[in-house]
């Protein structure tokens, strides 16, 4: 046999089979196994080792957690134990037969001595060894290269399920959105029912009021001092103010204050009705006819309000029956800022809306964009500052809508990821429970084809321009 | 008395302002009236009064105005100390819990009225706001009889001569 090749297992073992079929002493040393047998336990010290003649062992490993493991099957030729036996650590395995076998059976003590005595056996039992190392070896290499393969996939699969996560992530908030939406809906819609009742109510009140009072005055001036007061809309404090010093100089003999504010906030034509029935009828009940007058007015200019509120409310909230409708995107704008109108108090606001085509879509959704950017632009403006609105057409194909403040701006490291879901810079508890963020409002103008875009201006402020195909069909 | 003791609400909505003045003007007789439609205006309106050696006697106040919001207007009028004994009333049905707490423990709010209110709940704590500050100041409590809370008043009056002696 050439030193340094490796002859094949089987020629190996069946030289060694004559070996023993010719020795008595090895045949003494082989012992058969039936199926089921255990060689060793994960842990024993091994004190002998086995080289498998027939059949096959198993070797099967218990994991800390408790995982069972079959790692190797050894054949004919297989040392079984041979890692503890030559490291002289307990058995990393457990060993059991897979079928009835048979080993050659060796003690560690009398290994050195077969091979000693026995120079025939010596070099086919180093070459056995040597190839059953070889084997080990290899089989690590391949379970290496394996795992190393696993690892990746793995890997892989974990940013797959990161992503999908992400996705699911999106379109639950995106759900969650679109329900609180649609209890918005219902409730705006109920509301407005219940409003819209009295409101009307009172609307039609305040006119049968003024029938009866036209009715009731037997007295033209007084008459006519209910009708100027039913014209006269309110006056700013500044005006009354100015206006009580003309007033009391107009009317030296009126002493009371607040007589005289009244005065003052009528116009020249009542000035003159009381003037030339001084001396006919009290000024108190000229004043008193001119304040019911007023008062009156202010009722149907109030609960109008309401009833606008109402109509901006209900169709700022629409709910979209699915089906893309052809809208003008302004008249959103203005439900959205009417709706607004109470946070948008502190700000000047300045619309330039010019005519734009309408465009297939839905007014509801696309007012939750408009509300999300003006919403942010009232929370970085406490004290007070400018939002501008405009609306462009570009050509027949491209309705351009452009929301911009003079706040802070948006911080230039933050500016590619304000549209990433779950991405705020205020605690979260949303005010009017809308301002869900730009990431859904990217989606909605997604979905309408269109996209939005965030800058600085170089003036200072943020800019947000919202650009959406015009889509008739 | 020498000067007269005003009485001024802050409001934007101008038919809300008409609402509240006509509620007001009983106690003109005694307690005139000014008005500002937001809280810089206002800032001149109490400079004014000042400046004609009047005092202002009971701020109601909106808090959603444009500019300058109520309770940052009750805040700088408590720290200017010729307003810092004016009651100061926030009528409002907007000023969330935040704002409050700030309008009470650095405004020295001594009321809240909420919107829609009512023409005798309102006159009511009028009078008392207007009672305590005539006690507070120590003016002859015999001038208001006829126009704040009597019995307040003339408790006061005793205590007034109790300590005389």
């Amino acid at each position: 046999m050439e030193r340094g090749f490796l002859n094949n297992r089987e020629t190996i073992l069946s030289f060694i089979k004559r070996a023993i079929s010719e020795s008595e002493e090895l045949q003494t040393m082989v012992v058969p196994f039936s199926r089921g047998d255990i060689l060793f336990k994960q842990g024993d010290s091994l004190k002998y080792l086995y080289l498998l003649l027939k059949g096959s062992v198993g070797l099967n490993r218990r994991n800390e957690d408790g995982y069972s493991l079959d790692l190797l099957k050894l054949e004919p030729g297989h040392f079984v134990g041979i890692m503890a036996f030559s490291t002289g650590k307990d058995s990393l395995t457990t060993g059991k037969a897979l079928e009835d076998s048979e080993a050659l059976k060796i003690s560690q003590t009398e290994l050195e001595t077969y091979l000693n005595d026995h120079p025939r056996l010596r070099h086919p039992l180093q070459q056995l060894m040597m190839s059953n190392m070889a084997d080990r070896f290899m089989k690590n290499l391949q379970l290496e290269s394996k795992m190393h393969q696993l690892n990746e996939k793995l890997e892989e699969e974990g940013e797959q399920l990161k992503e999908a996560y992400k996705q699911l992530e999106e379109s639950h908030q995106k759900l969650v959105h679109q329900e609180k939406m649609a209890t918005l809906g219902e409730l705006v819609a109920g509301f407005a029912h219940e409003v819209n009742n009295p409101a009307s109510a009172l609307l039609r009140s305040s006119e049968s009021l003024i029938t009866n009072f036209e009715k009731l005055s037997d007295n033209d001036s007084l008459s006519g001092m209910f009708t100027i007061g039913l014209k006269s809309a309110p006056m700013s404090s500044v005006d009354i103010r100015e206006r009580m010093i003309s007033a009391q100089k107009r009317f030296p003999w009126v002493s009371e204050r607040s007589l005289i504010r009244k005065i003052a906030q009528m116009p020249d034509s009542a000035h003159v009705l009381i003037e030339s029935t001084r001396k006919k009828v009290p000024i108190e009940k000229m004043v008193q006819q001119f304040e019911a007058g007023k008062f009156i007015h202010n009722i149907q200019v109030a609960s109008e309000r309401i009833a606008n509120l109402v109509k901006s409310l209900k169709s700022y909230s629409r709910q979209d029956n699915n089906e893309a409708e052809l809208i003008d995107v302004r008249n959103g704008i203005n439900d959205t800022i009417l709706v607004l109108s109470n946070r948008l108090k502190y700000l000047d606001v300045h619309l330039e809306l010019l005519d734009i085509p309408k465009t297939k879509g839905h007014l509801g959704e696309l007012n939750q964009v408009w509300t999300n950017i003006i919403v942010n632009a009232c929370d970085v403006l406490p004290n007070g500052g400018m939002l501008v609105i405009k609306t462009k057409a570009e050509g027949e194909h491209k309705i351009i809508i452009e929301i911009s403040d003079n706040g802070p701006g948006i911080p230039e490291e933050l500016i590619d990821r304000i549209f990433e879901p779950n991405f705020t810079t205020k605690n979260q508890g949303a005010k009017f429970g809308l301002g869900l963020g730009l990431a859904i409002s990217n989606e909605i103008v997604r979905q309408h084809g269109g996209f939005i875009r965030a800058s600085n201006k170089k003036e200072g402020g943020a800019k947000f321009e919202i650009i959406l195909p015009v889509k008739l069909t | 008395m020498d000067h007269q003791i005003y009485i001024l609400v802050i409001e934007d909505e101008l038919e809300v302002m008409d609402a509240l003045v006509k509620d007001l003007e009983e106690f003109e007789q005694k307690f005139p009236v000014e008005s500002a439609n937001n809280a810089e205006e206002a800032e001149q309106v109490v400079q004014g009064i000042a400046n004609s050696g009047d005092e202002v006697g009971l701020i109601l106040c909106d808090h959603v105005l444009p500019g300058k919001n109520g309770v940052d207007f009750l805040i700088s009028m408590e720290s200017n100390q010729l307003f810092t004994d004016s009651r100061k009333v926030l009528v409002t049905g907007q000023a969330g819990l935040e704002d409050t707490i700030e309008a009470i423990n650095k405004a020295h709010l001594d009321h809240y009225i909420a919107k829609p209110w009512k023409k005798e709940g309102f006159q009511k704590v009028v009078v008392d706001q207007l009672t305590s500050f005539v006690i507070k100041k120590g003016y002859n409590p015999l001038e208001f009889m006829s126009v704040l809370n009597s019995i307040r008043l003339a408790e006061a009056l005793r205590g007034s001569q109790l300590t005389d002696h």
